[in-house]
């Protein structure tokens, strides 16, 4: 099959030195996206969302230890692409970045126009003039009066912001803009109309996105299709209908569990636990740990199991007999992780 | 995603006249700014120098120490005079109580401290200092005046150019640090940082051995060699040579703590989460250093030079002493050891001139500088 995907992401890894020793945060991450979809990443804090979006971006502390994998951006493999030609042709024109903090990510000496026109001046060396008419319609675009363009950061509001930062992501036309916890720092009426902002954005031109966030209820509205990350892994990837109403992995259904609804008599469920250090990752599945169906084959790292089309596994429940490492085979439930080697 | 071509027409004319209100008003806010800040540093000058006055006549006290003072000399000058030898005990006691009576009248000492404190204030604010009582400049004059304005260039020349050097030095050092964190260059400077521990003069004193004594060199102290020597350049020449070993001496006891503290700054700031949004931007490094980590933080930057500045006003007393160098500084520690008022009082008004000079200075160049200050500053 011809790759129809625009964005492909194969055995993608980062890892710090720090102090303790070497913190896996990305630690062989693999997806793809198609045009015009909206994949969301969802995951507790610290699991490694972030680290992934700098990652694909390029955006990396100092303190990188190894950095693996492979990108691949519409049949272009990127991530073989020397710095230099990454930074002039993928990134912003390509591949946008919606940081988290965006509250912060505002220079706070220049006036908001020209911060949201300036990819376009250094990047396409384009006139002041043409660049600033095409900051106003992004302004436009995201909803922010064209008052804002001759305004400095601190002059705006959160909301406002956040909005002046979507339009600098947008202003290039990039075929993919990752957001990260674009909305967690808002209030909940600016949250929605972020939300619509993008959607519309989504809808209108045909743009791509990764949302990274750890709000369950914000990401439904996005997303085509889900990305569940725990521990530096993706646990499961696939289609937003079915992980929101089926999801397959444990720690899926246990967050899906944690999550308050309307009208629902139970209580919402707490995961207990806490992740595992990423310093010193457990030899088999991360989650076994916390899993309540975690029996002797969980010792053994999973592989991500394909299920339907375009779903991913992560997890020897899914298994086939003859695909688990042991040979009696994955039991349904309930028994104690005790298998010894 | 594109507007309507009216409507563009119509937003393009509105951003036009938008940007000229803008302007406007940074250009109102500026003005109310600068001139609320003026009349606030005024009035900063006018208590600092008051309370000097206050301070240094000792809330009057100097006043009765210096009526003892009089009728001692009175009555010793009446006592030594020959013409007024034969006088009877009273009419001399007369003539001097008359005699102490005139000078008192002379120096207004008969009016209260308060009231005469307030035309000693109105004096110092028009630079009127008066004379010194002891002390006078090397051209004769016993003008406080003269005396500090005689000086002035040296400490200037002195403080300056080593200052100068050492900013300059440090920030472009520091920059270049900050790019290459961790490696053998930046740790080696860390480590010698703490060489700043001893003072300019400390360095100074092993100079002069080393330069002066050891390997004769260059000149021990003082600011040009005697006698003068003729023409210009030959005299620039001398002073360069004179200033060489102090000049080293302040470098080197500052200049590592410096490009730390430099270095360790714009590590912070370039952690900022603008400066990494413009890494994803894709922009190029050296734009990135220029507008995202120098231009907002030029406020700090600049704040610290001018600061500097303020320092190098007032000299610095015991390197001066140590290289004999005829600065302020060392021209202040004798008005203090020869307890001269007028000369420590006049140095006081002077300074408090020239600092109220470089703040105001600052706070403009900071309205300029940044949105924030102008813009929130102008609208109280």
């Amino acid at each position: 099959m011809a790759d129809a995907s625009l964005l492909r992401v194969d055995d993608l890894a980062l890892h710090y030195q720090t102090r303790n020793g070497v913190v896996r945060a990305v630690d062989g991450v693999s997806f793809d996206i198609q045009r015009g979809e909206a994949l969301v990443i969802l995951g507790e804090s610290g699991c490694g969302k972030s680290s992934l979006a700098k990652t694909l971006m390029r955006v990396l502390p100092r303190n990188v230890h190894h950095v693996g994998g492979r990108v691949t951006l519409d049949g272009v493999e990127i991530s073989a692409l020397p710095d230099e030609r990454f930074r002039r042709d993928v990134q912003w024109s390509r591949m946008a970045l919606v940081m988290q903090a965006s509250m912060n990510a505002l220079n706070p000496v220049v006036k908001v126009g020209a911060q949201v026109a300036e990819p376009l001046r250094v990047l396409r060396r384009w006139p002041r003039r043409r660049a600033l008419e095409r900051a106003a319609e992004v302004f436009a675009l995201v909803g922010l009066s064209n008052d804002f363009m001759t305004r400095y950061p601190f002059e705006l509001s959160g909301g406002m912001r956040q909005r002046a930062v979507l339009a600098m992501a947008l202003v290039a036309e990039p075929d993919l803009v990752i957001l990260d916890e674009p909305t967690s720092a808002l209030d909940v009426l600016t949250q929605a109309s972020i939300m619509n902002v993008l959607k519309r954005v989504k809808r209108e031109l045909g743009t791509s996105f990764i949302l990274i966030t750890h709000d369950v209820a914000t990401s439904s509205e996005l997303a085509d299709r889900v990305a569940l990350m725990y521990a530096g892994e993706l646990v499961e990837v696939c289609d937003a209908r079915r992980f929101f109403s089926e999801p397959a992995h444990p720690y899926s259904r246990m967050l899906m569990a944690s999550v308050p609804r309307l009208r629902q008599r139970e209580r919402p469920q707490s995961i207990p636990g806490q992740p595992p250090s990423l310093l010193w990752p457990p030899a088999g599945c991360r989650f076994a740990a916390r899993c309540p169906e975690r029996f002797a084959s969980c010792d053994h790292s999973p592989p991500a199991l394909p299920l339907h089309e375009r779903h991913r596994v992560r997890c020897w429940l899914h298994a086939l007999d003859n695909a688990s490492p042991v040979s009696d085979g994955p039991r349904s439930t309930g028994e104690e992780g005790t298998h010894d080697r | 995603m594109t507007l309507p071509r009216s409507a563009q027409a119509s937003s393009d004319a509105k951003a036009r006249s938008t940007a000229r209100r803008s302007l406007a008003r940074d250009l109102r806010h500026l003005l109310l700014f600068a001139l609320r800040r003026l009349v606030g540093l005024l009035f900063t000058v006018l208590v600092g120098v008051y309370l000097t006055i206050v301070i240094a006549n000792m809330g009057g006290k100097v006043d009765e120490l210096r009526l003892v003072q009089i009728r001692s000399d009175v009555s010793e000058m009446v006592r030594a005079d020959p013409a007024f030898q034969d006088m009877p005990a009273e009419e001399r006691n007369t003539l001097i109580a008359r005699q102490v009576g005139l000078e008192v009248e002379r120096l207004r000492l008969d009016e209260p401290f308060l009231l005469r404190s307030f035309d000693y204030l109105q004096r110092a604010m028009r630079l009127d200092l008066g004379r010194a009582e002891q002390m006078h400049s090397d051209s004769g004059s016993r003008q406080v005046y003269d005396l500090i304005v005689e000086r002035l260039p040296a400490t200037l020349l002195l403080f300056g150019s080593a200052n100068l050097l050492v900013f300059f030095t440090s920030v472009f050092a520091a920059l270049y640090l900050s790019r290459r964190y961790g490696g053998a260059v930046d740790r080696s400077i860390i480590a010698l940082a703490p060489s700043s521990a001893a003072p300019g003069w400390f360095y100074g004193i092993f100079l002069i051995l080393f330069f002066a004594f050891l390997v004769p060199l260059l000149p021990a102290g003082g600011m040009v060699s005697v006698p003068p020597p003729e023409g210009r350049l030959a005299y620039a020449a001398s002073v360069l040579r004179h200033m060489l070993l102090p000049l080293a001496a302040m470098f080197l006891s500052s200049i590592f703590i410096s490009i730390y503290s430099w270095r360790t700054f714009f590590l912070i700031h370039s952690s900022e989460d603008y400066v990494e949004m413009a890494r994803a931007k894709g922009l190029p490094s050296k734009l990135i250093e220029r507008r995202y980590i120098l231009r907002p933080t030029l406020s700090p930057i600049i704040t610290s030079f001018l600061l500097m500045l303020i320092g190098l006003w007032s000299g610095a007393i015991i390197l001066e002493q140590v290289f004999n160098w005829p600065g302020l500084g060392s021209l202040l520690f004798q008005a203090i050891g020869h307890r001269d008022t007028p000369v420590i009082i006049g140095g006081v008004v002077i300074f408090a001139y020239l600092l109220a000079a470089t703040v105001f200075f600052l706070d403009i160049l900071y309205a300029l500088l940044d949105p924030r200050v102008r813009i929130e500053g102008g609208k109280q």
